[in-house]
């Protein structure tokens, strides 16, 4: 209960709605999701009704100067369900909240060596957001693979 | 542990959000220290031209976010190494320095010391993000980079469709009296010190996205009497209109950009007459540039990029001349550059290329071929 009451007086930040937006847009109306305590890390189980729909998490990464903050999906089988850009914070480079770029990642596992240039295209003038949130993308990928498989989260 | 949450929370999703809250970390106060910086090696053919070394460029960028709406952001430059009194060469000077609230998602305003959102160059100027050691002369001549002025502005997203932005900002005018027949409107910058308030002017820019594509339009629109009331009296008095469009496009190895202005100069008789110089009424040009990361060709596994790349520009800073004016075609200008660009990581470069400058007249005037090398990085 102490947690729970920690976690209470955090709400209120203004990002607090659009984590709750994403996860419907990626996973659709009525989905619930359970945040589990990994570590020192925070995942979220994903459910509707007694079916589990994936998992998710939210990260920071820094880009030129400032963080940006973006939520990371899963399905069941591991794979990268979407990702969303929840705060840009920067002057330039946003366009990589674009679904345009952002569906790139889409289908994406663990195996898949995320890399500009390569399975992810760069924009240019945008290549500090770019190649941060995709370095972010990845390890986001990777631990949320790991944990499912040791059942750390199920 | 949690589902005694859940009937007090009216959307579900929302329980969650509280326990990632923390990992959010915004609304806290931050400074971020960054910088860019370039060494240039120059040999221009011909006799008694030694080579010369250059600590070109040195920029310490200062930023602070004050909260998650509001940011402050500068760029400190000392150019050519030193400032001495007494002695020719070198600047300090600041290249950026403004206050960003960002209102919305898709609404920021600025303003400050900004840089007006021309053509490439100008907004994205740090030098692993081009090749060749030299900016492009077109970026030299005829867009005046790094260009900045005073304003405030509106920049964001347009709803319209996906990947379209905009920038909008009034700045201070140019200063005709600056004006020249070789580099166009360069000098008639007023770089934030003192500057004439006498003709706000427009700027802005419309771009559009895709992965892999950019492609951008920018403006300028201003009178350029500085209150100097024998050129004009009026805000928009012996204007100058610049128009631009530029593109840059990236896929696997292969990268290409490309670039056209075209700037009017209205009242460039009187100009000349006023100040005794030579400027063309219209000023036109461009470049296109292709590059080509040779690297997996060598070592398919590695990361780092080789780009193999060539520039040809074409400009004339007197593609018009007013009445009385003679044209000179020493500034009907064609630069051809190639050479390498090795970047082991995305933001550090070490350069390498041959420059071949020709003019319309020929000559040797103006003319030459030229090899640099450099390094560049950024953080």
């Amino acid at each position: 209960m102490l947690l729970v009451s920690l976690l209470l007086a955090q709400i209120g930040t203004a990002q607090t709605p659009k984590v709750a937006a994403s996860l419907t847009r990626i996973f659709g109306r009525g989905a619930i999701g359970t945040p589990v305590v990994v570590n020192a890390d925070t995942a979220v189980r994903v459910t509707r009704g007694d079916s589990v729909l994936g998992f998710a998490v939210v990260r920071n990464v820094k880009g030129k100067d400032q963080p940006i903050t973006f939520l990371v999906a899963t399905d069941p089988s591991d794979h990268l369900k979407d990702i969303d850009i929840l705060v840009y914070r920067e002057p330039y480079g946003g366009e990589v909240a674009y679904e345009a770029w952002r569906r790139q990642f889409r289908g994406k596992s663990a195996q898949d060596t995320l890399e500009v240039g390569r399975q992810i295209r760069s924009i240019s003038g945008a290549t500090i957001s770019v190649n941060a949130v995709t370095v972010g993308v990845r390890r986001a990928l990777a631990d949320l693979t790991s944990w499912h498989r040791a059942g750390a989260i199920k | 542990m949690w589902r005694p949450l859940r009937p007090v929370m009216p959307v579900a999703a929302t329980i969650l959000a509280m326990a990632i809250t923390p990992t959010f970390s915004p609304a806290q106060e931050s400074t971020t220290l960054g910088g860019y910086g370039e060494i240039h090696y120059t040999n221009r053919s011909g006799r008694n031209t030694p080579a010369e070394v250059n600590l070109r460029r040195f920029v310490v960028y200062l930023a602070h976010s004050f909260d998650d709406h509001i940011a402050f952001r500068s760029e400190l430059e000392i150019e050519d190494a030193k400032v001495e009194g007494g002695s020719a060469g070198g600047e300090v000077a600041l290249e950026q320095a403004f206050l960003d609230y960002r209102v919305s998602d898709r609404v920021t305003l600025r303003t400050g010391l900004v840089l007006p959102p021309v053509g490439i160059i100008n907004e994205t100027h740090e030098p692993p993000t081009f090749n060749g050691v030299d900016r492009p002369a077109f970026d030299h001549d005829v867009i005046p980079t790094t260009w900045r002025e005073l304003g405030v502005g509106i920049l964001g997203t347009l709803p319209i469709t996906e990947g379209l932005s905009y920038r909008l900002y009034v700045v201070n005018g140019l200063k005709a009296s600056g004006f020249s027949n070789a580099e166009g409107i360069r000098e008639g910058r007023q770089e934030g010190r003192n500057a004439s308030l006498a003709n706000p002017s427009l700027t802005g820019r419309l771009e559009w996205v895709r992965p892999g594509l950019r492609l951008g339009g920018s403006f300028w629109y201003g009178g350029t009497t500085a209150g100097d009331t024998l050129l004009g009296t009026g805000t928009f008095a012996a204007p100058v209109a610049l128009v631009s469009a530029d593109a840059r496009y990236e896929r696997g190895p292969l990268s290409v950009r490309g670039i056209v202005a075209t700037i009017s100069v209205s009242n460039a008789d009187t100009i000349n007459a006023l100040y005794g110089t030579a400027v063309g009424s219209r000023i036109s040009g461009g470049y296109l540039e292709a590059a080509y990361n040779v690297l997996p060709l060598l070592a398919p596994r590695s990361k780092q990029r080789l780009n193999a790349f060539a520039r040809h520009e074409r400009y004339n800073t007197q593609a018009d001349v007013p009445r009385g004016t003679t044209q000179d075609r020493q500034f009907a200008r064609r630069v051809t550059t190639f050479g390498l660009t090795y970047k082991p990581t995305w933001n550090t470069a070490f350069k390498g290329d041959y420059e071949v400058r020709r003019t319309a007249a020929g000559g040797g005037v103006g003319e030459g071929e030229t090899l640099r090398l450099g390094i560049g990085y950024q953080f």
